[in-house]
């Protein structure tokens, strides 16, 4: 779950997938802006967030969101809930993914 | 025993534009090496290669290049080096391209590499020769580094089988 401390306009579902993408490249670079993530649900009202990557990317993924701390010069924090392995009926059978439950 | 383990990187600079020699100083490398790291790896590569990162050798009419860094991070590096684009120095900047030759875990056997690789490269220079003052030039350079190797080898004996 993101935190934002303030009112402010909250982002939006491409918005906020482009956030976490920005916040691999910051600390991984090109390299980990290329990971494939999905955002498979976005709560706007709660900023909550399924988020599925592949699992030799949750340390990158998690060590991003982790560093991440501001939002459009706004001060954030993202807060990892669970995580969990996913169900390999999304995914061809020999990649196995781990999903980020931020809920 | 030593923990603190490194890996010497060697590569060339090759570029079109023969300005681009100037350039093959330690501050405008050392600057574009990490620039490249830091956009493909991130602050967190960047970080990791700096921890021990040098630029050990230069040789700018040849552009070859001899970098260090720590054994755990030279991946992130070697990796990198294909996206250094240009070099920059004094506000002007010429493009070109780094090729690695070998990685090393001394400086020492970079060189034995180098010594062979620089004289594979006279030899192919030779065949490359248009006149015949260049070719002289090259053949004396080819037996200088002849008599150098007859000379080295009689130290080296004890070297041969662990190669």
């Amino acid at each position: 779950r993101r935190e934002l401390p303030d009112g402010g306009a909250r982002p939006s579902a491409a918005q906020f997938k482009q956030l976490v993408v920005s916040a691999l490249r910051e600390l991984h670079g090109e390299v980990g802006a290329a990971l494939p993530v999905d955002v498979l649900t976005y709560e706007e009202k709660t900023l909550s967030a399924i988020i599925r990557v592949i699992s030799s990317g949750l340390i990158k993924l998690w060590s991003a969101l982790t560093l991440l701390g501001f939002y459009q010069n706004r001060r954030c924090a993202f807060r990892v809930l669970q995580v969990r392995p996913c169900g390999a009926e999304w995914l061809p059978p020999h990649v196995s993914s781990r999903s980020k439950v931020i809920w | 025993r030593r923990a603190l383990s490194l890996r010497y990187v060697l590569c060339e600079v090759v570029s079109e534009d023969p300005r681009c020699r100037q350039c093959i100083e330690d501050r405008a490398l050392g600057l574009a090496v990490r620039d490249a790291i830091g956009r493909v790896h991130g602050d967190y590569g960047l970080a990791c290669c700096s921890v021990s990162f040098a630029v050990k050798y230069l040789n700018a009419y040849t552009g070859t290049v001899l970098l260090r860094c720590r054994k755990d991070s030279y991946r992130l590096l070697c990796s990198a080096l294909p996206f250094v684009r240009h070099l920059e120095s004094r506000n002007q900047r010429y493009p070109c391209a780094l090729n690695t030759l070998h990685v090393g875990g001394t400086i020492r056997t970079c060189q034995k590499f180098l010594i062979q690789y620089n004289r594979r490269q006279l030899l192919l220079l030779l065949q490359k020769c248009t006149n015949e003052g260049e070719r002289q030039c090259i053949q004396k350079s080819l037996s200088c580094s002849l008599t150098e190797e007859q000379s080295q080898s009689g130290d080296e004996e004890d070297d041969d089988g662990t190669e």
